[in-house]
């Protein structure tokens, strides 16, 4: 059993667990955190499912946990691995289940005070726009064609049918359409449960959340992203829904066999993963880019669902009631990407599970209006709690493969949460703090209570004290819509 | 046979216990596990029958696509599935009918059946084994 004195502290956030600690560990595993978020890391499977991690062939350096990690399957959440193009391994369970799982940020031109006097209606229209809940259908049908189309154009396929602007999809990662997405490696099953549901939010953790920017740290940074003091803004959080999951689910199977064929040895199934040069492995990898652009896309609709309420409530009412995107990040992807490694600029498949690319000044893949600061990095909190808006640095790109945390972390498993806590209560307790609430279930709320979270702000501290991304601004929640 | 499932405590999502004398009634009661997290079965009417006949590279991904299956008819048709028919099981092949109907107050939603901890082992009552449900 691995110990809290096993690890070495080689920086005031980051501790490092020698590569010998197990006897298959190809690298070292590193964990980004303060000295009670690492205690919080042996209450559970994260530290093992980090050393698992390091055990993949192919993998450099070192396996990395982010300061809101927690168990997962395969990667713990929290997990960032790169991988060497040639002799490295593609990983679902470095994925995850919910394939693209991100946050879209939009902001208003209205102090919280314009928009006040009709929260109410405002979280009604929300409601009513942004479809949610489990089975929700969406907003858009699609044929299996247009399905097609969708998932290899990713947001362009939206501005074509006139449910993006040009600007969305500058201010998207990847532009909102990955390459090498190929739908020919989606099983039939998959499509079928993805067509109803673009443009839906779904259950769980995803959420709609009305937010007011309540304090900056960086004003410049806030300024190039168009934040200031007192604004309103949106916050979406969803991902690829039931195709996304079945990709994951089709290729979990799959590929167990493969795991067999190329003779690679693993700690736990859930890490089932492929040479990324086979059949196999391009095969995940075209149907994987296939759920990430439809997320891009369901995220995309929905924001112009968001923008359609918006403008029903508050047209007449207001001068200015326009939306704009600030950016929209992927949480949960797998990609190829230029970093170097011992001075030379090598192309690696870095995965990022439950982690937020944090690309620093200057890179060519941060949006050009953004690209002298960073690329705008979204840390959703708990429900009810304050989210975060960073911005990526050199120093990820340094030391964390351009990663950064994607939000709280779980403390508590969503039973001891429903034990502990009733969705009714918990429901008055937001709305005495003001919060308006719009939620499809009182059993799905309890699971999500804040409580059930690691604090965000602590988790933020912690990147931020690394250097891996920079406060830009905090946000505090309005109104939330939940399925 | 009394029960062949209990829930158990999990971070994130949840988890059973399942155990059986033989893989037939392992199955069956993982299956059965699976439709108690997603609704009452006091409340399912079977009404509704769908065939099935499912591969898997061994025991442990079969019982995954088995689960899987019966969850995809959940998340399409909200069907919940309470009786069992396997007329053929073996480790990488089974072949039956499942029975169930709409209940009429759901529990909670299953996105996926995972291979975490999944290992089905004998034991002196059969097998048994871990299965984990991401929600």
């Amino acid at each position: 059993m691995v110990a809290k004195g096993d690890f070495r502290r080689i920086e005031r956030f980051i501790w490092e667990l020698p590569k010998g600690t197990r006897p298959d560990m190809r690298v070292p595993a590193r964990m980004f955190a303060d000295p009670e978020l690492l205690d919080a890391a042996f209450r559970d499977r994260t530290v093992e499912q980090l050393i698992n991690t390091t055990t993949l062939p192919g993998i450099v350096k070192y396996a990395l946990a982010m300061p809101d990690f927690h168990q997962g399957y395969g990667f713990p959440i929290g997990g960032v691995a790169a991988m060497r193009t040639d002799t490295g391994v593609i990983s679902p369970g470095g994925v995850g289940y919910d394939i693209n799982c991100g946050v879209r940020l939009l902001a208003s031109h209205l102090e919280q005070e314009q928009v006040a006097p009709y929260l109410q209606d405002l979280t009604a229209a929300l409601y009513r726009s942004c479809p949610s809940g489990v089975g929700g259908k969406g907003r858009v049908r699609v044929s299996e064609r247009e399905l097609d189309e969708l998932v290899t154009k990713g947001a362009r396929w939206a501005l074509k049918r006139g449910l993006a602007r040009a600007e969305d999809l500058a201010h998207t990662e990847e532009g909102g359409c990955m390459p090498g997405a190929d739908p020919s490696q989606v099983s039939a099953r998959a499509k079928q449960r993805g067509r109803p549901q673009v443009g839906s939010l779904g259950a769980g953790n995803h959420f709609l959340e009305i937010d007011v920017v309540e304090e900056i740290y960086d004003p410049d940074v806030a300024d190039v992203f168009g934040l200031w003091e007192g604004q309103v803004v949106v916050q979406i959080h969803c991902g690829s829904r039931g195709y996304g999951h079945q990709i994951c689910d089709d290729y979990v199977k799959r590929l167990q066999s493969a795991v067999q064929k190329y003779g690679i040895k693993l700690p736990d199934r859930e890490l089932v993963c492929a040479p990324i040069d086979s059949p196999e492995g391009r095969a995940y990898y075209g149907a994987m880019a296939c759920a990430v652009n439809y997320a891009f896309v369901n995220r995309q609709v929905l924001a112009m669902g968001v923008r359609e309420a918006f403008e029903q409530v508050l047209a007449g009412k207001v001068k200015n009631f326009d939306l704009y995107q600030v950016y929209d990040v992927a949480h949960n992807i797998a990609k190829f990407e230029e970093h170097e490694v011992d001075g030379r600029r090598v192309r690696l498949c870095v995965h990022r599970k439950g982690a937020t690319r944090a690309f620093g000044p200057g890179r060519p893949e941060v949006p050009e209006d953004y690209r002298e600061v960073g690329q705008p990095v979204l840390v959703p909190g708990s429900m009810g709690t304050s989210s975060y808006v960073l911005v990526g640095t050199q120093r990820a790109m340094e030391i964390s493969w351009g990663s950064t945390c994607h939000g709280a972390g779980r403390v508590m498993s969503r039973r001891q949460a429903l034990k502990r806590i009733w969705g009714a209560d918990l429901r008055r307790e937001l709305e005495e703090q003001g919060i308006v609430i719009r939620a499809g279930s009182m059993k799905g709320l309890a699971e999500e209570a804040p409580a059930a979270y690691k604090d965000v702000s602590r988790v933020v501290e912690v990147v931020h004290g690394a250097g891996i991304a920079r406060k830009v601004a905090r946000l505090r929640p309005l109104a939330v819509i939940k399925g | 046979m009394e029960g062949g499932f209990e829930e158990i405590e999990h971070t994130a999502d949840v988890a059973l216990h399942v155990w059986g004398k033989d893989l037939k009634e392992l199955f069956i009661n993982a299956a059965r596990g699976m439709a108690w997290l997603l609704a009452d079965p006091e409340t399912v009417e079977p009404t509704v029958e769908v065939a099935l006949d499912l591969e898997g590279f061994d025991a442990e991904t079969l019982l995954v696509t088995w689960l899987g299956e019966l969850l995809y008819y959940n998340e399409t048709d909200q069907l919940v599935f309470t009786e069992f028919d396997l007329e053929e099981i073996k480790p990488t092949h089974l072949r039956g009918v499942a029975r169930g109907g709409v209940p009429k107050e759901t529990r909670r939603h299953i996105k996926a059946v995972t291979f975490h901890e999944m290992d089905i082992r004998p034991t002196d009552r059969g097998l048994e084994t871990t299965i984990v449900f991401d929600v």
